[in-house]
């Protein structure tokens, strides 16, 4: 632990940002895939709205994420080398292989986007759909799953394999929070984009509900064992304003409090799903927690 | 043939010539000045100090390459002392965090075994700035893109030496091949032993897969701030990612016991078309 490596000055309002909509993203769509994969059609609903929530918020991330170099006209140095102009990749950066792991997720989240409109009839015809509709579905669903899981994990991988002693002494918990997290917080994009379009009747709801728990619980779990080896070194994370981030919005905003309102609500009312409008407040806080993570554990390893 | 510098602290001055030539030689803009004409007060102020050292650098960065660092040691009443001085720089390691982590393959080797950043391919993404274990690399805010010592490469590719072991005037700064660099620091080290200095230590044979700038120290590495375990951040990559594919996996589990338990039982008595 040299406490004399450099902070890299990387701003949450894009970096922490860029990790918290493109973990949305990634957690919607693999939780799409996965329910339709082992939940077969009832679980249609619940993968189409992922699918139509992936697309459109991975969007947002590029402009994110070139906002914040030091030279954002040169952003395409990330996949084509700048004096050959061949495509490049170093295996020991996640960031460079998280550029094209973005690229890649982007695409599948793409086809799956245009499938979700055929097949609900809002298209007629997709651009391309000669070339790809002939691949199932549940293909190139996989595919973009796996680069959505790296998508999601990468973010935290990257704060953890630098010098910083706080992204060090969380090593290496970083990245599979991240991925809980965007299955906790794509879960929640998905119940509320559900809610919103009226289709919350659907048969897959207490499978999604049960997912959803589980992915809290690993997210708390993953949360507290990271204090906990970062010891002495959690220090950053445990004062100030990175601590109400961190424990209150986090931890009980975010994980705790969603999860016990959820069970207290099956306790109390008859039924397996807690109550619309609570579960609705509750996916707001899953998401506000979401962000918080990602603010905390980054501005956390730039405390000078 | 890898060339670097070898830095005896034990004979070094602290006269800061070779911040002066480095930063001359590679045009470095000069830093924020240390007084400032104050309108009220009217009169010459002072800012930008340390306060508590004749290190007035503070920190290597895009416009600091070279740091004479200052190690001041004193008893209570002042009676007793000690002064080591220790010039920092980059120190070209062979196992290069900052090389390791860059996603545009802006900072290379080369063939002298030096790491460089190549101005022209830079994005300033930063990346490279948190995964140096030394703390050297910084944002210049004029050019959008990070620098560093280049072990002054223009000099070293047309047969020079570089400009701070040029102008060092006790030889504390030597640059030459690598092997020979090494000889010489052994050759010190047994003479600095045997003259009393049980402590003195080279730093740089084994960390990072060998520094081509490496140091011989009357003290431990720690008292010149230099961390006495390296790791490059790269090695603990395998781990790191295991455990977030574990993590993935783990919520692939979830969803195949949440998802699967009603919508395949047959008691159900719903069909599951997969
Ligand atoms: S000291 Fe830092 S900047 Fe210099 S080569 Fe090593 S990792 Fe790179
Ligand atoms: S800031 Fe420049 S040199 Fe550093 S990792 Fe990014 S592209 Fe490479």
């Amino acid at each position: 632990m040299n406490p004399e490596v450099h902070i890299p000055g990387w701003e949450w309002y894009y970096v922490a940002m860029y990790f918290f909509i493109a973990g949305i993203s990634a957690g919607a769509y693999f939780i799409g895939t996965l329910a339709e994969l082992f939940g077969g059609e009832r679980h249609r609903e619940i993968s189409r709205t992922g699918f139509y929530i992936a697309f459109p918020l991975i969007l947002l991330t590029p402009p994110l994420l070139i906002a914040d170099l030091g030279r954002p006209e040169r952003f395409w140095h990330l996949l084509f080398y700048a004096k050959s102009g061949i495509p490049y990749m170093n295996f020991q950066s996640p960031l460079s292989v998280g550029s094209w792991a973005l690229l890649l997720f982007g695409a599948m989240a793409f086809l799956s986007f245009l499938d979700n409109l055929v097949s609900e009839g809002k298209l007629q015809s997709a651009p391309f759909a000669k070339a790809y509709s002939r691949i199932p579905r549940k293909w190139y669903a996989v595919v973009g799953s796996i680069a959505g899981f790296f998508v999601a994990g990468y973010t935290g991988v990257i704060l953890n394999v630098t010098a910083r002693p706080f992204w060090v002494a969380t090593d290496p918990l970083v990245g599979a929070l991240f991925i809980a997290s965007a299955a906790s917080t794509g879960a929640a994009a998905i119940y509320l984009v559900m809610s919103w379009r009226k289709k919350l009747t659907d048969p897959g709801l207490p499978g999604f509900d049960r997912f959803d728990r589980l992915s809290k619980v690993l997210e708390l779990v993953l949360a507290v064992a990271l204090v906990l080896i970062a010891g002495k070194w959690a220090a950053p994370l445990l004062r100030g304003l990175n601590a109400v981030m961190f424990w209150g919005g986090a931890v009980v905003l975010g994980t705790l409090f969603p999860l016990a309102a959820g069970w207290y609500a099956t306790r109390a009312v008859e039924g397996r799903m807690p109550p619309e409008r609570l579960a609705t407040v509750m996916a707001v806080l899953v998401l506000f927690g979401g962000a918080l993570l990602r603010i905390s554990l980054l501005q956390a390893g730039q405390v000078q | 043939m890898p060339k670097g510098m070898f830095v005896d602290t034990s004979i070094c001055t602290g006269c800061k010539a070779c911040q002066v030539a480095c930063k001359e030689w590679n045009a470095l803009p000069h830093e924020p000045g240390h007084f400032r004409f104050d309108p009220v007060e009217k009169r010459p102020v002072a800012v930008n100090f340390t306060g508590d050292s004749y290190d007035n650098t503070g920190a290597l960065g895009a416009t600091d390459w070279r740091r004479v660092r200052f190690i001041e040691q004193f008893s209570e009443d002042r009676s007793r002392g000690r002064w080591l001085f220790s010039s920092d720089s980059c120190k070209h390691c062979n196992d290069a965090g900052c090389l390791n982590a860059c996603p545009t393959g802006a900072i290379v080797r080369t063939g002298l075994g030096n790491v460089f950043i190549r101005q022209d391919v830079c994005i300033g993404c930063k990346y490279c700035i948190p995964s140096c274990p030394y703390g050297v690399i910084s944002l210049s805010i004029a050019t959008g893109t990070v620098h560093k010592c280049t072990l002054c490469n223009d000099r070293i590719h047309n047969g020079l030496g570089t400009a701070c072991a040029k102008v060092c005037p006790t030889g504390s700064i030597s640059f030459g091949e690598i092997a020979e660099l090494r000889k010489a620091a052994d050759t010190r080290l047994a003479q600095l032993k045997g003259l009393g200095y049980g402590e003195a230590n080279i730093y740089g044979y084994k960390e990072a897969g060998g520094l081509n700038v490496f140091y011989l120290f009357l003290d431990r590495p720690q008292v010149y701030g230099q961390t006495e375990s390296v790791v490059v951040p790269q090695r603990r990559l395998p781990v790191s990612s295991a455990v977030a594919i574990a993590g993935a996996l783990a919520l692939g589990g979830a969803a195949l016991v949440s998802f699967r338990e009603r919508g395949s039982r047959p008691e159900d008595g719903e069909e599951v078309k997969t």
